[in-house]
């Protein structure tokens, strides 16, 4: 047995004082970490809440920025180009990542022989844990040298990112769909494909939705891939994917960095903005994920 | 097929809309665009960022191009104008040899003027201290790490120096404004010639590393006792207090038109490469401020947008000029704008 | 076999192709991309302590960032790992049943801010606090320990990066680690108790020694979140000056591998120095693989070792 402490200590009723102390002392260290882990979230999230909202106004979401040298009176501005970017970067990144991302767990699940499936499982684990910093390099390399940097290289660059957690997801939830199911379909004359696609697919909706936003959530917060695909842009708002288009997490990124407390405000506000989107979905896509699971399971 | 209760199809319902209310606040208010005409796509130096800025609306409107610019430091511009990432690439620094085969078939052309400004935080005292090359290079060595050491004292005698620490701040990504500064420093100094030498990025022994001028600004402003090095337009733009530089003829100069101007009369001969040096001028020009220097446009002789490219560097150093003197930016001077123009013509060709 | 079958299963088993030709792909690229430095420099790249792009005097090695690396990776590492475990255990242990839902949620809120809101926390928040506060005041009473050297001079140094680390693995460990706690079956708890031990003695002797491998994994998987964080990091640490990348100050300016890429890979101009940024990559890139595979090899294990240690018990 591997507590052999216990069973010396308990016949030591002697030491009883000391050991109740180092319980106590040993409760009070680990109620402090939890405090000072709850302070630090609290501190970060207090600072962006106040400051963001402080700056945080329509204009933020309808203006572009301004030359940032401009003489004259203060002109109202904001980071309109930056979110219609984001927008546009991860929509298309998810569009790209979608139906791969399905026709890969579909494969793992229901085709794979088990060394064929713990083999692309393990690429996809490798995928997952290639720094995004170095996946910027791999796109640049790829598609940027030549071309120019693109709204496309950068979606492309948030679609490799999202790929394996999507993937595993959805492979998750495919597993989970009861095998009787697809033996009822396949008894009926079903064939294969239309079973996958008709019968089981569908039943995993609800997970692939939660995997989905929860990819989302991940790579709208992501900077490093974008520096280098899809960061040398103009002021204007632009919803033309193959010229560069800014990006909410690279706008604070190059605010953060400027003298002008004005800018830190606007990238505050917009820090705000990319918390509370990512905080709804994550929060919004548990909340869904433990409805369909409650459900698929109840189906059983 | 799993039906949605009624709150879950509103709560989507919901999102969508607001997703959908987000992209047409931000089109409908996000600058009426006029029908665009081409893009003029540009990167590199933030130097030059504050001039190049002003001449979006008005390029706009002259000839209906939209001219994009990013600072991301002359290194950057020179790899990106090489990867053909952007239509023209901006550097202070003039491009080396190899930079130019690189580039495969590139042309510098002289597009601007202005000064480096060597800024300073010091709680306590006023703008225009005075100082001189061979203090400043000490000071960024690490020789000299007080505000109060007598060689600073020396050259202000009438101020009161606080015996706060030195703290250095430098650019950390490739720059333009580091090749200008460490250019001055390595003929100011003979010790920083040999030690550390100039370049687009050197090895500083001390300091911190900020990317652009706007972090070195941002780095300065920031702390007590902070000293760094940044386009003169952005040591006002932020309010931030600069030296009075010593030049060769003693007199303690700052850098403002006529002193800029003073300097740009030591070499108006551009070299094959159009490149100029303007740093430490010599004894016979009293007013000069010698940290000034040329900054750069580089293009490639052939690219699609010849045409629009030339028409808008012909205005960028003729009418683009006089957007310059409220940012510090003297008007590039006759020979050279001759020898600019000469080279504008090339493009295309 | 009919046609519907047969497409289904050919674009789906495309599909995976795809990906494993994707990795493949980006692993080529990144050694392809540091060929010429890994040509001209070999080995000796990785323990060569320069950084110098000087026109003519180029000179690149990756020393300094390895050590930056390894400093802020192992030491973020080393205050998150008692944390975490704190957490862990008062989620699962102490916390009143309240608290428990609220408390877990915040701490999976950290793990959702993302890098570039922590960073810019970490430069106007953080940065100064420590400059002008904690720094001095560390150095005043521990200055004789090299690690506790000059103060930093704007508020940007490994110290903050270290902070700003630690706060990025907690999520991850802690979560992982009250996942493990969790899952220790109530019988071995409960005996323990009876036989007399107090509680943190239980926690100890049964807890610690049941969740050690995951324990591991996560702080594993922790630790391959710090290596390759790049945007926070080079918000907050600095840049190496000079040569001075190896030494004990931890209030110095440093920089990590991942860092360092970010900061200087736009402006690189020449082959040679775009080169030996993407070598910079490549032995990232090596560390994180290992350090993700190391954490996979733990799980396997322990899951095996799960399988026989109840039935043992």
């Amino acid at each position: 047995m591997s507590a052999h402490g216990i069973t010396r200590a308990g016949l030591q009723a002697v030491n009883l004082p000391r050991r109740r102390v180092v319980n106590r002392v040993m409760q009070a260290l680990s109620t402090l970490a939890a405090a000072i882990a709850v302070a630090a979230l609290v501190i970060i999230v207090y600072a962006v809440a106040k400051r963001g909202a402080g700056a945080l106004d329509l204009n933020l979401l309808t203006k572009d920025p301004a030359n940032s040298f401009s003489f004259g009176p203060a002109v109202k501005e904001g980071l309109a180009n930056a979110f219609v970017g984001s927008l546009i970067l991860v929509g298309l990144a998810t569009a790209m990542t979608l139906p791969i991302g399905l026709l890969v767990a579909i494969y793992l699940v229901e085709y794979a022989k088990p060394s064929i499936r713990a083999g692309v499982t393990l690429v996809l684990d490798v995928l997952n844990g290639v720094p995004a910093i170095v996946i910027g390099i791999f796109v640049y390399g790829l598609i940027v040298v030549g071309s120019g940097q693109s709204g496309w290289a950068g979606a492309f660059a948030l679609a490799c990112l999202m790929l394996p957690l999507l993937a595993r997801s959805t492979m998750e939830v495919l597993l989970l769909v009861p095998s009787s199911l697809r033996e009822a379909s396949l008894g009926l004359g079903i064939p294969r494909w239309r079973t996958i696609l008709s019968i089981v697919l569908p039943q995993t909706l609800g997970g692939v939705v939660t995997g989905t936003v929860l990819a989302v959530a991940r790579v709208a917060g992501e900077t490093a891939p974008l520096l280098f695909t899809s960061s040398l842009v103009g002021t204007k708002t632009s919803w033309d994917p193959f010229h560069a288009l800014q990006s909410v997490p690279v706008a604070i990124f190059e605010l953060s960095e400027q003298p002008d407390p004005a800018a830190h405000e606007r990238a505050w506000a917009a820090a705000l903005v990319l918390l509370l989107f990512i905080l709804f979905s994550s929060l919004t896509a548990r909340w869904f994920a433990t409805r369909s699971r409650r459900k698929l399971t109840a189906a059983r | 097929m799993p039906k949605y209760g009624k709150l879950t199809r509103i709560g989507l319902l919901a999102a969508v809309a607001a997703v959908l209310a987000i992209l047409a606040a931000g089109t409908a208010g996000a600058a009426p665009a006029k029908k665009t005409g081409t893009t003029i796509a540009g990167a590199g130096s933030t130097f030059v960022q504050p001039l190049v800025q002003q001449w979006i609306s008005p390029v706009g409107s002259a000839y209906g191009y939209e001219l994009q610019y990013s600072g991301v430091g002359s290194g950057a511009g020179i790899a990106a104008i090489t990867a053909r990432t952007v239509d023209f690439g901006a550097s202070d620094a003039p491009m080396t040899p190899d930079q130019f085969t690189a580039c495969k078939g590139c042309v510098q052309i002289p597009w601007a003027l202005s000064a480096t400004a060597v800024i300073y935080n010091l709680p306590g005292t006023k703008n225009l201290l005075h100082i001189n090359g061979a203090t400043l290079a000490k000071i960024f060595m690490g020789q000299i790490t007080q505000w109060d050491d007598p060689a600073i004292a020396k050259l202000n005698k009438n101020v009161n120096l606080p015996s706060t620490k030195i703290a250095t701040v430098h650019r950390s990504d490739n720059s333009g404004t580091t090749f200008n500064f460490t250019d001055y420093l390595s003929s100011a100094s003979a010790s920083w010639k040999s030690q550390i030498g100039n370049g687009v990025a050197v090895s500083w022994p001390n300091g911190t590393g900020q990317r652009g001028s706007a972090g070195v600004a941002a780095g300065v402003a920031q702390t007590p006792g902070g000293i760094g090095y940044v386009d003169v337009a952005y040591a006002l733009h932020n309010h931030l207090s600069y030296f009075a530089v010593q030049n060769r003829s003693g007199k303690f100069a700052t850098p403002g038109l006529k002193g800029i101007l003073a300097a740009a009369s030591s070499d108006q001969k551009p070299d094959a490469s159009n490149a100029l040096s303007i740093v430490n001028p010599p004894k016979k020009f009293p007013l000069a401020y010698p940290i000034s220097t040329y900054t750069y446009v580089i293009v490639p002789t052939s690219t699609p947008k010849a045409a629009d490219i030339r028409k808008f560097l012909f205005w960028a150093v003729t009418k683009g000029q006089t957007y310059g003197p409220k940012l510090l930016f003297q008007p590039i001077p006759k020979p050279v704008l001759i020898v600019a123009e000469k080279t504008i013509k090339k493009i295309g060709s | 076999m009919r046609f519907g079958d047969l497409s289904l299963q050919v674009v789906a088993g495309a599909a995976a192709a795809g990906t494993t030709i994707l990795v493949g792909l980006i692993v080529w690229k990144v050694v392809d991309g540091a060929l010429p430095s890994i040509r001209h420099y070999g080995l000796k790249f990785v323990w060569t302590n320069a950084w110098i792009p000087v026109t003519g005097h180029e000179l690149y090695g990756a020393a300094s960032f390895l050590f930056g690396t390894a400093v802020t990776s192992l030491i973020a590492l080393a205050l998150a790992a008692p944390l975490s475990l704190g957490i862990a255990i008062y989620l699962t242990e102490l916390a009143p049943n309240f608290l428990r839902g609220p408390v877990t949620a915040l701490i999976e809120t950290l793990a959702a801010v993302p890098s570039v809101v922590i960073g810019l926390w970490g430069i106007l928040v953080l940065g100064p606090v420590l400059r002008t506060d904690v720094e001095p005041k560390l150095h005043s009473a521990f200055g004789f320990i090299p690690l506790f050297g000059e103060p930093s001079s704007t508020g940007s140094s490994m110290f903050t990066a270290i902070i700003v680390l630690t706060f990025m693995i907690l999520p991850i460990v802690s979560s992982i680690t009250r996942e493990l706690f969790l899952g220790v079956p109530h019988d071995q708890k409960e005996g323990a108790l009876a036989l007399g031990s107090t509680h943190w003695e239980m926690v100890h002797g049964v807890m610690f020694p049941y969740a050690r491998g995951g324990i591991a994994a996560a702080l594993i998987l922790g630790l391959g979140r710090a290596l390759g964080e790049a945007i926070a990091v080079t918000q907050v640490i600095g840049g190496v000056t000079g040569s001075s990348g190896i030494q004990w100050n931890l209030f110095a300016t440093g920089d990590t591998l991942a860092s360092k890429i970010a900061a200087s890979y736009q402006g690189a101009t020449t082959n040679l120095q775009i080169s030996s940024l993407i070598y910079l990559g490549l032995i990232l890139l090596v560390f994180s693989l290992f350090v993700n595979f190391l954490a996979q090899v733990i799980v396997r294990r322990v899951a095996r070792k799960q399988g026989f240690g109840a039935a043992r018990v």
